[in-house]
This record gives C-alpha cells, sequence and structure tokens, in this order.
C-alpha cells in the first residue's frame, strides 16, 4: 500500500482534431497504479477509456491529428515527454499491451514464434535461436500445446482463443512491469472468455506485473482486478476498490451499468435495466456534468457546472454533485457480483 | 480425380481409353481449385480472346473494306479492280475465305510485307525483341518509380512527403506520354545535349524512352502501391508492433511490406500488360524506337495491310499470354502463403 506508485497519470488531455471539429476523447483523467496492482476501467464504447490506454504510449496512427497533454509518469520518466527512442524501449519491454480483436492483432505472414521472438531481440538483446526457443518456452507459459510445432504456425492455424493467447505470450514476452490489456477477451466466446482472465490474473501473480483492464463488461473486473475506475465522456465519474464499489456505488452512471449485468433471480422475467440516451459522441469538454442528460437524479447544478472528484470514503471518490447525500442513502445492494474474499 | 486417373492400371481397350481422354480435359476444366486446372481454363479463354482479335481483324478487312481497292492504283479503272479482286481469290465465298486464313495463320503465315518485299512475320518478329526490351526496361523504371515512394507515403500517408509524390505522380499520369516524351527530347536531348533523341544506336538511346514509360506507369503504380501501404498500416497487428517497441522503419520492413509485396507484384504486372495496350507505341513513335509501334505505324501509313494485320495479332497475342503468366505467378503464390 505504501510503496511508491508504478504509474502516475496526471491531468491527462486527448483531443483528436477531425474534420467536424476537435473531440475531447479523454478529458482530464488522474490515477496511479502500484506496482503488482490491478486496476479495471469500465465504460461505454467512447467513453475514452481505450484512447487512455493508447495515450501512455502514445499509440496513435501516424494520420491522427491528435494532441496529449498532461503527465504519465512511469518508473521516473514522463512519457509523454521522453523521446521516441526512449519510448521504444518502454513500448514491450517496460509496458505490453494486449489488444480487443485476436484475429487481426497478429501479422497474418509471421509465423507466430518469430512475432514474439521479436520482441525477445529488441529489448532483451537474444540472438536469433535463444529468442527462437524462449518463444517456445512463453508459449508453453500461456498454455499453447505442442510449442515447438505451433511456434512454426502462422495465426491462421489458430483459434481466436489461441491467439490470443499468443498475444498474451507477446505482451509478456520482456516481462513488463505493467500489461495493459484493451478488452482482451470482448471478440472471444464466454468459455474462452473466463480462460484468457484466469490467465491474466495467473500471469499478474506469478510475474508481480501490474494489470490495467480496460473492459465494458463488470464482470470481467470483478472478476480480475483490486481496484475500479469508471469512465464517462472521457473523464473519471468514479474510482473505488472492487468490493467496495459493488457494495456502495455512488455515481448514478455506476449504479445503471452495475444494473446492466443481467442478474440470475431476474432471468425468469426478462427485464433489463438499459440507461436511457447515447453518450455524447465528442467527448467531454462541456461546463456541465456529461452525464446530466441522462441521469434520472439531476438536478440543475449538474447542468451548469462540472462536477469535481469528490471523496465519499476510504479510496473511493465519485464526480457526482449529490455525491455526498447519495453516500449516505446506499446501503449494501447486495449484488451477485460482490467479491467473497 | 488425379488419383482415379493414374490408379487405372488395367491395360484399357482403344475405345474406353479414348473415352478417359474426352473426359479428361472438361474434368481438368471444372478442377475449381487445382493450379491446372486453371491454367487450361485460362489457356481455353487465351486461346478464345485471340481467335475474336483474328476474326474482328478478317471482317474488318475483308467484309467491311475491299483489300482489291487498297492494292489498286488511285487511278485503277473498274476492270482493273475486277482483275485483282480475282487475282486475290477475293471472288470466292468469305466463309471459304476465312477457313484459309485460319489455316495460313496457324502457319504463322501472315502474308507478303508489300512495302518490305519479304514475309509480313519477319518484319514483326524483327520489331519485336525490341519492343520487349523497352517495355521490360521501362517497367521497371516504373517500379523503381512507383513502388519505392510509394511505400514511403503510404506509411507516412498526409506528411509532407506524401502529398509531393502524391501530387508528382497524378501529374505523371494524367500527362500525355507523347508529350513527355518530347518534352524530355527538348530538355534531355536538345538544350542539355545528355541523351541521344531517336532510334536505337547506342546503349543510351534506351535511357529517354525508357524513362517516359517509367513515369507514366510509375505513376498509376505509386497510386495503388500507395493506398495499399496506408490501408496495411492502419491494421491491428501494426499497432502491435508499435506496441512492441518496433520503429517504424522495421514496421514496414518486416511486416508491412510483406503484406503488400503480393498486391505489388499483382499491380506492376498488371501494370506491364498495360503498357503493350497503348503507351509503348506512341513512345516508340515519338523516339523511332525500331519496335513493334513504329513497324504498325510505318504499315500503316504505307498501307501495308499484312504487316499491319501480324502486328496486331502477334501483339494480341503476346498481351494475352503475359496477362496468363502474371495471373498464374499471382495464383502460385498466394496459394503457397494459404498453404504455409
Amino acid at each position: 500500500m505504501s510503496s511508491l506508485p508504478l504509474l502516475e497519470v496526471e491531468d491527462l488531455h486527448v483531443t483528436f482534431r477531425t474534420a467536424s471539429g476537435p473531440v475531447h476523447a479523454v478529458d482530464g483523467v488522474s490515477f496511479t497504479m502500484r506496482p503488482g496492482s490491478s486496476l479495471g476501467v469500465v465504460g461505454e464504447s467512447g467513453s475514452g477509456k481505450s484512447v487512455t490506454a493508447r495515450a501512455l504510449l502514445r499509440l496513435f496512427a501516424i494520420t491522427d491529428d491528435v494532441q496529449i497533454s498532461g503527465a504519465v509518469r512511469f518508473d521516473g520518466q514522463d512519457l509523454l515527454r521522453i523521446d521516441e527512442r526512449r519510448l521504444r524501449d518502454v513500448r514491450g519491454g517496460q509496458i505490453g499491451m494486449i489488444f480487443q480483436d485476436p484475429l487481426t492483432s497478429l501479422n497474418p505472414l509471421m509465423a507466430v514464434g518469430e512475432q514474439i521472438a521479436e520482441s525477445l531481440r529488441l529489448h532483451r538483446g537474444m540472438s536469433r535461436s535463444e529468442a527462437a526457443s524462449e518463444a517456445v518456452e512463453l508459449l508453453a507459459r500461456v498454455g499453447i500445446a505442442d510449442p515447438e510445432q505451433r511456434a512454426t504456425e502462422l495465426p491462421s492455424s489458430f483459434s481466436g482463443g489461441m491467439r490470443q493467447r499468443v498475444m498474451i505470450s507477446l505482451a509478456i514476452a520482456c516481462r513488463p512491469r505493467l500489461l495493459i490489456a484493451d478488452e482482451p477477451t470482448t471478440a472471444l466466446d464466454v468459455t474462452v472468455q473466463a480462460e484468457i482472465l484466469l490467465l491474466l490474473d495467473e500471469l499478474r501473480r506469478s510475474e508481480g506485473m501490474a494489470l490495467m483492464l480496460i473492459t465494458h463488461d463488470f464482470g470481467v473486473v470483478a472478476a480480475t482486478c483490486d481496484d475500479v475506475q469508471v469512465m464517462y465522456a472521457g473523464k473519471l465519474v468514479e474510482k473505488a476498490s472492487m468490493a467496495h464499489l459493488f457494495d456502495r456505488a455512488n455515481h448514478p452512471y455506476t449504479e445503471g451499468l452495475l444494473r446492466l449485468v443481467p442478474r440470475f433471480e431476474d432471468a425468469h422475467t426478462g427485464r433489463l435495466h438499459p440507461i436511457p440516451g447515447q453518450p455524447p459522441i465528442t467527448g467531454g469538454g462541456g461546463s456541465s456534468c456529461a452525464f446530466a442528460p441522462r441521469c434520472s437524479h439531476a438536478v440543475d447544478r449538474c447542468r451548469s457546472e462540472v462536477p469535481p472528484e469528490i471523496a465519499v470514503g476510504p479510496e473511493h471518490v465519485s464526480a457526482c454533485w449529490l455525491a455526498a447525500e447519495r453516500a449516505k442513502d446506499t446501503t449494501d445492494a447486495g449484488h451477485p457480483w460482490r467479491r467473497t474474499p | 480425380m488425379g488419383m482415379q486417373e493414374t490408379t487405372a492400371t488395367t491395360a484399357p481397350s482403344p475405345q474406353s481409353r479414348r473415352g478417359r481422354l474426352l473426359r479428361w480435359l472438361p474434368d481438368r476444366l471444372a478442377a475449381e481449385g487445382s493450379l491446372g486446372g486453371l491454367l487450361l481454363r485460362r489457356l481455353r479463354d487465351g486461346v478464345i480472346v485471340l481467335l475474336l482479335v483474328v476474326t474482328v481483324i478478317f471482317f474488318l478487312a475483308h467484309v467491311v473494306g475491299n483489300p482489291a481497292l487498297v492494292f489498286a492504283p488511285v487511278d485503277a479503272t473498274d476492270e482493273h479492280i475486277d482483275k485483282i479482286h480475282r487475282q486475290f481469290g477475293l471472288d470466292r465465298p468469305v466463309t471459304e475465305r476465312y477457313w484459309e486464313y485460319l489455316v495460313d495463320l496457324s502457319r504463322l503465315d501472315f502474308g507478303e510485307s508489300t512495302w518490305q518485299q519479304r514475309p509480313a512475320i519477319d518484319a514483326v518478329t524483327e520489331a519485336l525483341p525490341s519492343t520487349i526490351y523497352l517495355t521490360v526496361v521501362g517497367l521497371g523504371a516504373a517500379a523503381v518509380l512507383g513502388v519505392i515512394p510509394g511505400i514511403v507515403a503510404g506509411a507516412r500517408a498526409r506528411k509532407p512527403f506524401d502529398k509531393a509524390s502524391n501530387l508528382a505522380s497524378v501529374a505523371a499520369l494524367s500527362v500525355p506520354n507523347f508529350w513527355l516524351g518530347l518534352l524530355l527530347i527538348l530538355l534531355l536531348g536538345v538544350q542539355l545535349g545528355w541523351l541521344p533523341t531517336s532510334g536505337r544506336f547506342e546503349t543510351a538511346s534506351i535511357v529517354m524512352p525508357a524513362l517516359t514509360l517509367g513515369i507514366v506507369h510509375g505513376g498509376r503504380i505509386f497510386q495503388l502501391v500507395r493506398s495499399a501501404t496506408f490501408e496495411e498500416m492502419s491494421k491491428p497487428y501494426v499497432t502491435v508492433a508499435r506496441s512492441k517497441g518496433l520503429t517504424e522503419w522495421n514496421i514496414l520492413r518486416r511486416h508491412v511490406v510483406r503484406n503488400t509485396g503480393v498486391t505489388t507484384a499483382t499491380i506492376v504486372g498488371w501494370e506491364y500488360v498495360r503498357m503493350w495496350g497503348g503507351a509503348v507505341f506512341a513512345i516508340e513513335y515519338v523516339f523511332a524506337w525500331p519496335g513493334v509501334g513504329l513497324l504498325t505505324i510505318d504499315a500503316a501509313h504505307r498501307q501495308d495491310f499484312f504487316v499491319l494485320q501480324a502486328a496486331v495479332i502477334i501483339a494480341g497475342a503476346f498481351v494475352i499470354f503475359s496477362n496468363l503468366l502474371i495471373d498464374m505467378g499471382y495464383q502460385f503464390i498466394d496459394r503457397r502463403i494459404a498453404a504455409t
């Protein structure tokens, strides 16, 4: 708890300049991660969670007209300010990343072993043959049977779940201190999802890496993460420990998301509880609470002033004008996803 | 299917063997997956196209036009023309003449050149190597001018180099090729006096015509390679490669080019065929390059129908054959990739 933070993000802003005007995809996000900790970032599509992750490593396409400001302190250096060469040492070396779609994340014309070995040779200075045998070991490590043979095969001969395992072995190849997983299970079958989450959790513990898991699915976070933060329209609306959040969700948006997780008890009534309306497409940057138009609790103040992050408990903040009074009201919701220690 | 044919070891009676042979071709043609079947289908299509070309030429010359008029002097009387008509056997039925024409062509007999006083085919086969030489060097120039800048521009889309090279390529492919040739003659030949302006008398003679072809066709190759590279660069695996810490150069070299390679080879192949479809003829004329193009234009001027006909048919056959080779090459690479 008291150790120095591994990652410290301070007032991160990411703005895309597009033909139809600027989009504030990330609008003043601050958070920290301790070494070996696990953090879930939850939000709908377009909430800025993926952009936040990409901004940490400045992973944008050359055609993206993007402006990043703030600070991303990792291991004593600000990743937003170091030069390209040092940033490349961090990418893949200190911070590994896994992406949503395992079908398109691997080069279709390069043997998977070679794709893993590429990282090893670059960051760990291994020879061609050392890297090749280490790649085989990594494939075995993520549960791929017959790894010597599989290493020589192209991604097309792997199933979706197997490709995501390959992707994970690639991301952890250089023993990064932080692993960022951007919707790693979204494109997979439910049964495979569980296996991949289990693998990530197991690797985090055994390798001592920190894990940042980005998802729209609270179920995924509940299974894997100690801490959670909820994003909406480019802002963090609520931060808490996992157990705390499920018991005492404060922000109306978090509450809405939690209600979206289908409950077994509701199965016979067939009732789901969608949040009415759509998130804003231009991201944040307004002068009101971005969630106010969809919020059933909104008062006048919500529509005229941006709510600050208000502490509602130990290591629990909520960006809502009603946070304080809601904190008193919230009782144990008895949610089925609540963690049992 | 192939197995059945080879494993039938009992001595076949002549009849069943003939039956098998008759079945073999349609079976091969229908075999969707096999490369051999594809080759046969493409060969069949090529023969059909060539036959169409040959037929169109025949009917243009013999039915729409009157060959006797071509040979008769301007002041010939009607009797004189009739005499030529009979001499050439043009009074016989069209179907008979068409059949004879096909038989002659199958023996590579394209008739006598009235201008050069020798078989028309000789004039064409003499000119053909020059044209092949020019198109191959021209394609090399087009590939160098198109592929490398295309890859760089696609990888650095919307950056200054991309914008500048894009503009240059649009200019290159919009400019009429003969005009560009004349411009080069003026600049490199007349003004600077660096290069010979016409004919094929020394090694350097190839430079200007090949450069002209290279610029015009390189423009289109550039456009296609650039967009293929750009599209490839926006694929998720490129972001993954970036997240591994690879330099942009290594991403391009190790990942992107590997994936755009087949497309690039196909684009360059198409461009070669396209060259035969026009540009090379105008360029040969501008630079007095002694190839099939110049021969065709000269033959047309001298009303030497047989040389014209031989040049069109042989050039046509060459294009059809090149197309087939490119297509097969592409299929072969593609299947090998799919198989690994």
